[in-house]
This record gives C-alpha cells, sequence and structure tokens, in this order.
C-alpha cells in the first residue's frame, strides 16, 4: 500500500526517534508495500494470540483501569440506591449492606479509592510524559490528546460504516472513540468528587465561592451528582461495553485490559499507525508480518491459477 | 330546631341507657384504678361505646369514654370538669366550645409553685406564634393547629406496659406508696422517652398541612385577595424539604440532619419556643435573613455568611429558580442524547462492521477462541 504522506510522517518520526537503520528502514518501507490497501484482506492470514499479541497498556494504566471500573461499578451499586433509597429496589440493596447509613460510609469508602486511583493516573501521565520528553520520544500523536485528525478520522470511519468508503482511516494508538470516552471519563470523575464533596463539606466550598454563585453551585452539583453518575452509567453500558465486549470481532472480551496486550488484526484495524511504529519497534513483528503477506500473496496465486485453470 | 330535637333524643337516650346498665362492667373487664373518680358522674353517659353524633357537616364524632384507659393517660388526674368547665349540669347543654388548654386546673397544683396548674404559659407563646388560631376558628383559620391537633397524647407508651421493678423498688423503700411510684414513674419516663417527636415525626407532623396541596392553595388565594405577604417558600415547603439536603438525609433516619423545628424554632428553651414559631419575615424567626447566619451555625460550626447565603429549601420550580430548572432540563435532554445517539452509534457501527466481514467472531476465530488449529497460540510471541 501507498502511505499518505500523514501516516508517512508518523513512520518517519518513529524511525528517527529509534534510530532505525538504513536497512531496517528499507525492510520495513518494503513490507508496507505489500500491504493491501484494504487492510482488513489481512485478517484471514493472522496469526494472533487471543490475549494479545502487541504491547498496549503499562501496568500502571491495567492497575488503573481496575480500581477505576472497581470502584465505579460499587460505587454505582451503593450510590443509586442512597440517592433513589425510597424506591422499593433500593430497600433490600440497603437492607443487605447493613442500612442506608452503613452504606453512605461505604460508598465514601470507594470513593477514596476512586480519587486515589486518578491521583495515580495524573501522576503516571505527568511523570511517564516527563519521561519521555526527556529521553526525546514523546509523539503527542500518540497520546491522548486530542487533534484534529480524530475530528476527521471520525468521519472517515462513519462514512466506512454507511458503506461510502472501502477501509476504516488510519488511526492512531487512541483513536476518536477512546479520546472521548477519555475525556468523558475524566471529566465525570472530576464533577464527581467536585459534588462529592460539596456535599460533605459544604461550607468549605461556599466560603471559597463568591457568595453570588455558592448556591448555584451547592444546587448545581445537588442535581449533578445523580445525573452524571447515570450518565456515565449510560456511557459505560452502551458505549464502552459495546466496544471492548459485543461489537463484531471483540466479542466475548478483549483481555488488553488484564495483559496490556492488543491482537495483532485489531492494531492493524483500528489502530495502524500504532502497528506502523509497532513494526519499527518490534523486528519480530516483521517477521509475522510477512508471514502474513505470504500467505495472502500465496493464497492469492493459488486463487488465481485456479481461476485460470477452471 | 332539627338540631335541638336530635340533641334531646340522644340525652335522653344516653340517660335511658345509663339507668339500664350503671351496674354493668366498663369495657374490657378492668376496673378503673382509684385514681380515677368519677365524682361528677360523667361515665353514667360517657362510658357507653355508641354515646357520639354525625355533626350537621357529617362527621362522626364519639363522646366515649374508656375509663381505664383515660386512667392510663397524662390527664388521669384532672376532674373532667376542670377542663370541661361549663358544664355545670347532668345533663349538660349543647356544648358550643369545647375544651380550651389556656384555663386553669382546679384539682391539680403546680407543685414546684404552689399555684393552680395550667397550660397557660406555653398558651401565651402559642398565641403570639403564627400558628394561633382561636379555638372555634373561621374560615381558613380552620386549618391552622390548635393544641390537639399537634399534642394527640397518644394512650400506649411502651416504656409504661411493664415498669421496671429493679428501679420502682427501689423508690418504694422510702416512698411506701407503689401506685404513687408507678405513676411517678410513667410521668418521668414518658417524658425521658416519649415526649419529643423523632426528626422524621416532626418532619411528618409539618408535612401533615403544609405538604396538603390543597391546604396550600387554599391559603395562597386567600392571602393574594387579602393583600398579605406568604414565605417565599410557603409552596415548597414540605417539597422542597424533602429534596433538601437535610431532608433526605432525615429520610435515611439520620438524626442529626436538621429537622423543620432546628431551624424554624428557637434553640434556648425548645420546648417552650417550638409554640412560638414565627414568619421568615418576623425579625423574632430564626430563619430571618438576619438570624440566618446564627442559626445555620447550631451545627454547621465553620458556616460563614456565604454559606447562611445558600437555599435550604431549593426547588426546581422555573418560578422559584429557573437556574436549577434549566440545569436539570438540559441534563435530562442530554441523557436522553446520550442513550439514543449511543445506542444510535452502537447499531450504525455493527452493521457497517458486519458488511465489512468482520462478522461475530473473526474469521480465525473471536478474541477467545481460535478457529485455525495451526496457528497455534504458543506460536506467537512478543
Amino acid at each position: 500500500m501507498k502511505l499518505s504522506s500523514e501516516t508517512q510522517r508518523v513512520l518517519e518520526v518513529s524511525m528517527g526517534i529509534n534510530k532505525t537503520s538504513d536497512a531496517e528502514r528499507r525492510e520495513i518501507e518494503a513490507l508496507i508495500a505489500r500491504i493491501p490497501d484494504n487492510r482488513i484482506q489481512l485478517y484471514q492470514y493472522v496469526v494472533s494470540n487471543p490475549l494479545g499479541d502487541l504491547p498496549r497498556y503499562s501496568i500502571h494504566i491495567r492497575i488503573q483501569h481496575l480500581l477505576t471500573f472497581i470502584t465505579f461499578l460499587t460505587l454505582a451499586f451503593t450510590g443509586l440506591p442512597i440517592a433513589f433509597f425510597e424506591h422499593f429496589w433500593a430497600v433490600p440493596v440497603n437492607n443487605m449492606l447493613g442500612g442506608v447509613n452503613v452504606t453512605r460510609i461505604i460508598h465514601r469508602a470507594l470513593a477514596s479509592v476512586m480519587i486515589f486511583a486518578m491521583a495515580y493516573h495524573i501522576a503516571t501521565i505527568v511523570l511517564g510524559s516527563f519521561v519521555k520528553i526527556k529521553q526525546g520520544r514523546f509523539e503527542s500523536a500518540r497520546s491522548m490528546i486530542p487533534a484534529m485528525k480524530d475530528v476527521h478520522d471520525f468521519k472517515d470511519d462513519m462514512l466506512h460504516f454507511a458503506g461510502k468508503r472501502s477501509h476504516r482511516p488510519e488511526m492512531d494508538k487512541f483513536m476518536y472513540k477512546q479520546k472521548l470516552h477519555y475525556f468523558a471519563a475524566a471529566f465525570g470523575n472530576i464533577v464527581m468528587i467536585v459534588s462529592g464533596s460539596s456535599f460533605m463539606f459544604p461550607e468549605f466550598w461556599a466560603s471559597i465561592l463568591p457568595v453570588s454563585i455558592g448556591a448555584h453551585f451547592q444546587e448545581m452539583m445537588r442535581i449533578s451528582h445523580p445525573h452524571e453518575a447515570l450518565l456515565a452509567l449510560l456511557v459505560i453500558a452502551f458505549w464502552h461495553w459495546y466496544n471492548v465486549h459485543l461489537a463484531p470481532g471483540r466479542f466475548p472480551m478483549q483481555w488488553t485490559f488484564l495483559t496490556g496486550k492488543i491482537t495483532r488484526e485489531h492494531q492493524m484495524e483500528e489502530h495502524f499507525l500504532e502497528y506502523l511504529r509497532c513494526l519499527v519497534e518490534i523486528p519480530r513483528e516483521r517477521i509475522h508480518l510477512r508471514d502474513m503477506l505470504e500467505a495472502m500473496e500465496q493464497a492469492e496465486k493459488e486463487n488465481s491459477n485456479t481461476a485460470a485453470g477452471g | 330546631m332539627h338540631k335541638t330535637i336530635t340533641l334531646s333524643c340522644m340525652i335522653f337516650s344516653g340517660l335511658l341507657f345509663c339507668s339500664l346498665a350503671a351496674a354493668a362492667e366498663p369495657v374490657g373487664g378492668i376496673r378503673p384504678p382509684a385514681v380515677f373518680e368519677d365524682d361528677m358522674g360523667c361515665l353514667l353517659c360517657h362510658k357507653f361505646p355508641k354515646m357520639g353524633r354525625i355533626t350537621e357537616d357529617g362527621e362522626s364524632r364519639s363522646y366515649y369514654i374508656m375509663p381505664h384507659v383515660y386512667a392510663n393517660t397524662v390527664h388521669r388526674n384532672v376532674l373532667c370538669t376542670d377542663c370541661h368547665s361549663y358544664i355545670r349540669q347532668l345533663p349538660h347543654k349543647k356544648v358550643k366550645q369545647g375544651v380550651r388548654c389556656d384555663g386553669e386546673c382546679h384539682s391539680i397544683k403546680n407543685p414546684a409553685t404552689g399555684k393552680k396548674f395550667s397550660h397557660k404559659p406555653i398558651y401565651q407563646k402559642y398565641k403570639q406564634s403564627t400558628h394561633y388560631r382561636p379555638k372555634l376558628a373561621k374560615g381558613d383559620e380552620q386549618d391552622k393547629p390548635y393544641c390537639v391537633t399537634c399534642h394527640t397524647n397518644p394512650v400506649y407508651n411502651p416504656e409504661e406496659a411493664v415498669l421496671p421493678t429493679d428501679v420502682t423498688d427501689r423508690c418504694v423503700v422510702c416512698h411506701e406508696d407503689r401506685e404513687f411510684v408507678d405513676n411517678w414513674y410513667k410521668h418521668t419516663s414518658r417524658r425521658i422517652n416519649k415526649v419529643k417527636r423523632s426528626a422524621k415525626e416532626i418532619v411528618e407532623l409539618c408535612t401533615s398541612c403544609h405538604g396538603d396541596e390543597k391546604l396550600v392553595k387554599r391559603h395562597l388565594k386567600t392571602a393574594k385577595e387579602e393583600g398579605r405577604e406568604l414565605g417565599r417558600k410557603y409552596e415548597y415547603a414540605a417539597s422542597s424539604y424533602k429534596d433538601s439536603f437535610h431532608g433526605k438525609v432525615t429520610g435515611y433516619g439520620f438524626t442529626k440532619a436538621a429537622n423543620c423545628l432546628d431551624c424554624h424554632a428557637e434553640t434556648a428553651n425548645y420546648f417552650l419556643n417550638v409554640h412560638y414559631l414565627r414568619p421568615s419575615r418576623d425579625e423574632a424567626s430564626p430563619v430571618h435573613k438576619n438570624n440566618r447566619l446564627k442559626t445555620c451555625q447550631r451545627c454547621h460550626k465553620h458556616a460563614d455568611e456565604n454559606y447562611a447565603a445558600l437555599d435550604p429549601h431549593p426547588t426546581s420550580e422555573k418560578k422559584d429558580n429557573p437556574f436549577r430548572y434549566y440545569a436539570e432540563l438540559i441534563y435530562a435532554w442530554v441523557g436522553d442524547l446520550v442513550f439514543i445517539g449511543l445506542i444510535a452509534l452502537a447499531a450504525f457501527e455493527t452493521r457497517g462492521r458486519l458488511r465489512d466481514g468482520v462478522y461475530w467472531r473473526l474469521r480465525n476465530g473471536s478474541s477467545w477462541l481460535r478457529r485455525d488449529s495451526e496457528h497455534d497460540v504458543s506460536k506467537s510471541d512478543s
């Protein structure tokens, strides 16, 4: 396939950072040239480990995800019967936990774990980015930082799903969906922490805010806490779980959140730019790609022979 | 004329039954304790369960007195005529006003002052409160609470059912008279255990009127007609409290959160001052804008002027709080859009991906299962 100038630039930057030798550069470029324009065609020749082939998330990110999703679900499980404690379904839940006053204590304890996970995450990305900048390996395109490319990717992906584009766009390590989801979660977390703290420390918030907005703030927080929680539940249930569990090709589950690795076909399909970086960074991956290409070319040759013979 | 005949018939029939059943046992077969002395002969008629009438408004009224129950109430030592002082003869005349609670007892003296016992001091406070109404009120005033609206004087107190003899025996050692001791124990235990309503019960009591939509509308209308001012939150007092943080936490059974009286009554001499509730526009009210901070600081020690400006009765009503109204509206819209949008997006993507040939399981299997045994998992590295 012929790389677009944008994709070519990503490859060049990666090879520059990794100080790729000329021989390797030629090898990589030759391999890429052999990839069919529609990358999906490689799927049937993929040799892949369901547990994941290519590195994606560090152990820190995996621990943070675990902490976040465990606290998120348990916070929702304890928070909903607190917010709607008079509803018929909330009564047995509260009773099971030892009464609504115990549910409130559990909810706050879990909230502190969630806040810890958030602080841990901030420390990881700040320190991680700092180290990468120092090493000269930091690429903003490889991070969660939103870019105009995400808007174009979204448009192209929608065109593809609508059948108006032959293949999916060449997206980066974090595609538009993940960025949107990440910032929604970050925003939601902040709203939940601020609004939760406004319940626990109303005097503090009133003392630091101007009197003209103090009451509005408190009321906004009162309605935001349950609304934001429900919104987050909707997003998790109907989007995140769809993307990682239900979407065709992902069913029943991806192991990435535990192993930190992504499957080869997934990387090629949705994160092609990151796959190119893998080709640069992991020499062994070039062998896998060559095997795939050879299997595909062989099969094509056989097909054309059969067709000619027939 | 019709009313007089009805009343006369009732009194006559009452007397007839009295004479027939004068020797009958009181209901339940329990004799009233010696303390209950029917020296006025009221029970001649009032011991009969069917003693009562249907008022002109169709309301059923029972005038039946169960002596054994009455003998266990707080008023057991008070003679009937101490309160029903207008009764001078038997059979008595039609009752016009009924009992007022500011009279003086002739039979009971205040042991502290030696004066005749009376509820006058508390009645005087009540008289100055916004809740005051005369015993016979007219129009909307009838909606206001009279003493007995709140003081329902429950006849059964579980704390008194079985007295702890390990306590009362000790008293009897010096006071000798067990009945005297038992009565004192009941008197004090009732005041220790049951004299104050719980936070939830207080809210329930206040809400029984302030949460009555018809009553509230009636008063709003009358106030408008008369050009009277009502509290800004009068209309939403009950519902907004229930939605407030205080209301919610009190609903959980948490007793430290503010109930109605914690803010609207003075805490100093609480039991007297709950009878002296003033509208928030009156400086005597703890929720008057000049007193609000001090009132908040009763619980919120670190509260400042900004804190006192928060709204303890928040609503989402457009005319009361447009900010909150629109904020809720926006949240509702966002919620609906996200819900519909995400399902639509997932469906759209599924359709697109299926068309792409990436079906529910990839060609080489799913993320869990590999179809091609040749491509063994162990072969993979990295």
